[in-house]
């Protein structure tokens, strides 16, 4: 499948920028299944734009600027070869207990120690209601999609009830919440159950002539014994699968941010962002 | 209390339960300081409070200041330091050098370990927990290679003689130690007011660590440099430390910039110049980890360079000490060292370790119990002293209850037993005489690639308050000129 993805982000501040450095983490992942034949990125102001490799391994996109200015606007342009995925296409675990022994052995426990741990938008203080105990009957892979189904049907989608800095706590409590508070709250889960899981930040295709104001999406990835990992879309209830373009993945939100920026300026600004992915054959 | 007969220590009142660094426990000087005892001895208090101000004024006039974050009044201090110095014996010496770089090599195979296979903890010698609840552990650095695999390379490394006068190290400071200036100054300082002294005994010289540390830098320079353009980044000129960001620059003969003098462009990182840009390939970076870029970690720094982790990771510039050293110099690796020692160098530790007990483990929680009135009582999450109970300053009831406190949840402490430090004869202004005072010594070691130097000489600090046991600057704490003796 081949698809046109376009990020497009619109700063306006109220005072003057007099410098400015924007680091963007919105270029798709290159790997066995997603490939990125062209790419062509402009902004506003004519700066030069750089490609770089973040601390955690992941393309980004850097810009500088060297004149003072108060709106700025940047346009990524990509297509995107992605192969043709089956979620399910996969050799299940032969028996769930082998797979809870290898989760309990300290090697593992230390190779994947970053996302088993729990940080800023992951913890959760115990609480009862949203406590979820994996079941040592069930492999982990059903287990992770019991998880998901759970998320999916006790949390509605809502936006402007959370935002980036919202804590599980908060979601727990409205029970509403964006793709990225699903997300977190999987990752907290999974992790409390003992299974590697991190948040992944990407594109989501949800179907052509789509328009507007559509955001990047958020999923998780867990780290499944023998199998490796697999990716859950708790917001959607669903497997991740060809039409999810991932971008990076992190311990949480914070780790993998579209937008990044060092700004000399003072008092108000607002940010706009439209992503849209069409998939080029109908 | 012992009496001394010489002028100028005619007051001296020595406790013998302490371990005094210039006399025996009969109260007679020891050879290494007898020659100094009778030197001094022929000036009067009076000459020798003379000279005393005169060496602060010295310290002035160098503009050798600190502040004090948080006072009211920002005046700038200098560092309290007397004109007499202590002095250590090659055999002592040759244990302390020995030690620090067997610690600084440990520390440096346990952070490249850490950040690669994780051998340590998958064998069972450290717990993983440690790591993984370690706030200072940077997951950025996973699988990255600094250059010459060196993470540590200026070490500062806390040392107390206790009283069976023996040397323990208490901390190890591996992420921007500092106070090696000061050890330069003191230096400089006592041989303007006492030139003379020097004719009388074989001293090392403190002024060649400006020299070494910049060949140090030098041989962990990025690939395919030749020559490497180092510099020294400061947090500026509001940094408490700033005077020796400055001093060692200037003695190395390299740049001082803040973060606002670099740019990073295509993964390199340059200087501005009124030449234009300069490529800089080294980086002693006296900034927090947290700090050193705001597009990788703190996002409101300003102290910062955008991009420069993102050049770091590349290869292309070397940033001393590397970052996250500072998961290997948490309060609880340290209760780990003898192990990490001897896993990573199959050698006895040189330098002994203040002994640990976890009570976390069944016999040691029994010994804990058992002589509880002996040992310091430490929860291993608290930093800065809290929660701390001292065996012998509580009460029956109080032991009890810390007693049930430790059986209730035994994996939350540890203990170790209560140390004392040697004392010194150090001048204090109110009773304008020598009084004894606790002192410590911190040692500065560098590492390099295939290199390692040991400063010999260190910075003793003094508590100059009467029976206090801290003896930082922040908490008037003083220094002396420390002397390693030539064989």
């Amino acid at each position: 499948m081949e698809y046109n993805i376009t990020y497009y982000c619109e700063n306006s501040y109220k005072n003057p920028v007099s410098g400015a450095h924007w680091q963007f983490l919105v270029i798709p992942l290159e790997d066995d299944t997603q490939k990125i034949e062209t790419i062509s990125c402009e902004n506003s102001l004519w700066e030069k734009e750089e490609y770089s490799i973040n601390g955690f391994g992941f393309k980004t996109l850097r810009i500088k600027t060297s004149k003072t200015f108060s709106k700025v606007t940047f346009t990524v342009r990509l297509k995107l070869w992605k192969e043709d995925i089956n979620p399910f296409n996969f050799t299940p675990e032969s028996n769930p207990t082998d797979s809870f022994d290898i989760l309990d052995r300290l090697d593992f426990k230390t190779d994947h120690q970053s996302f088993l741990k729990s940080n800023k938008l992951t913890t959760l203080i115990k609480n009862e209601r949203f406590s979820y105990t994996f079941s040592k009957d069930l492999s982990i892979f059903q287990n992770l999609q019991n998880l998901n189904n759970f998320l999916f049907e006790h949390l509605t989608f809502q936006t402007n009830q959370t935002s980036v800095i919202t804590t599980l706590d908060e979601v727990i409590s409205k029970q509403k919440g964006v793709c990225q508070d699903f997300a977190h709250l999987f990752c907290a889960l999974g992790r409390a159950n003992g299974v590697p899981t991190r948040y992944v930040s990407g594109y989501l295709h949800q179907g052509n002539g789509y328009f507007g104001d559509s955001q990047m999406h958020a999923w998780v990835e867990s780290f499944i014994p023998t199998i490796g990992w697999v990716g859950f879309d708790p917001c959607n209830g669903i497997l991740a699968a060809t039409d999810y373009i991932k971008v990076a993945h992190g311990r949480d939100y914070n780790d993998c941010p579209p937008i990044k920026g060092v700004l000399f300026t003072s008092g108000e600004n607002a940010t706009r962002y439209k992503v849209q992915v069409e998939s080029a054959q109908q | 209390m012992g009496k001394i007969q010489n002028q100028i220590f005619s007051s001296y009142q020595r406790d013998p339960v302490l371990y005094d660094e210039i006399f025996n426990n009969k109260g007679e000087i020891k050879d290494i300081y007898s020659r100094l005892f009778e030197l001094y001895g022929g000036h009067s208090i009076k000459e020798y409070v003379h000279l005393n101000d005169k060496a602060k004024s010295s310290f002035f006039n160098q503009g050798i200041t600190f502040q004090v974050y948080g006072e009211k009044e920002s005046t700038e201090k200098i560092f309290p330091f007397d004109l007499f110095p202590r002095i250590i014996d090659p055999n002592e010496w040759d244990i302390i050098e020995r030690g620090a770089i067997q610690r600084s090599r440990a520390l440096n195979l346990f952070l490249w370990d850490i950040y690669h296979e994780q051998k340590i903890i998958k064998q069972g010698v450290v717990p993983l927990d440690l790591i993984s609840s370690s706030a200072n552990y940077l997951d950025q650095m996973i699988g990255l290679d600094p250059p010459g695999k060196i993470y540590n390379h200026i070490s500062g490394t806390d040392i107390i003689k206790h009283n069976d006068g023996k040397y323990y190290v208490l901390e190890d400071n591996i992420r921007c130690p500092s106070g090696v200036s000061y050890v330069i100054c003191n230096r400089t300082a006592l041989k303007r007011a006492l030139f003379g002294v020097f004719n009388h005994y074989n001293t090392h010289t403190v002024t060649n660590y400006a020299e070494n540390l910049l060949d140090l830098l030098e041989t962990v320079k990025p690939n395919g440099i030749d020559i490497p353009n180092v510099v020294v980044l400061t947090p500026g000129m509001y940094n408490s430390a700033f005077y020796e960001h400055s001093y060692l620059a200037k003695t190395m003969g390299v740049e001082l910039v803040e973060g606002r003098d670099l740019f990073v462009e295509n993964d390199f990182v340059y200087m501005k110049t009124t030449r234009g840009p300069e490529r800089v390939d080294v980086i002693y970076r006296r900034v927090d980890d947290a700090f050193i870029d705001p597009l990788e970690f703190k996002p409101d720094s300003a102290l910062g360079v955008p991009g420069l982790f993102a050049a770091y990771k590349k290869g292309n510039v070397t940033l001393a000490n590397a970052p996250g050293t500072g998961v290997a110099d948490d309060k609880a690796i340290y209760t780990y060292m003898p192990d990490i020692i001897k896993y990573y160098l199959d050698e006895e530790p040189i330098l002994n370790n203040v002994h640990t007990y976890h009570c976390s483990k069944p016999d040691e929680l029994k010994y804990v119990l058992e002589n509880i009135s002996e040992l310091v009582i430490k929860p291993v999450d608290e930093a800065g002293g809290y929660g701390i109970s001292i065996g012998n300053r509580l009460s029956k009831e109080q032991i009890e209850k810390v007693k049930a406190e430790v059986k209730a949840e035994p994996r939350k402490y540890v203990a170790q037993p209560i140390m004392s430090l040697s004392v010194h004869p150090t001048y204090i202004d109110d009773s304008e005489s020598f009084e004894q005072r606790h002192v410590d010594l911190r040692t500065f070691t560098i590492l390099g690639k295939d290199k390692e130097f040991v400063l010999k000489g260190g910075l003793t600090r003094v508590a100059l308050k009467r029976g206090n046991l801290i003896v930082n600057s922040s908490q008037g704490g003083g220094s002396k000129d420390t002397w390693v003796l030539k064989e």
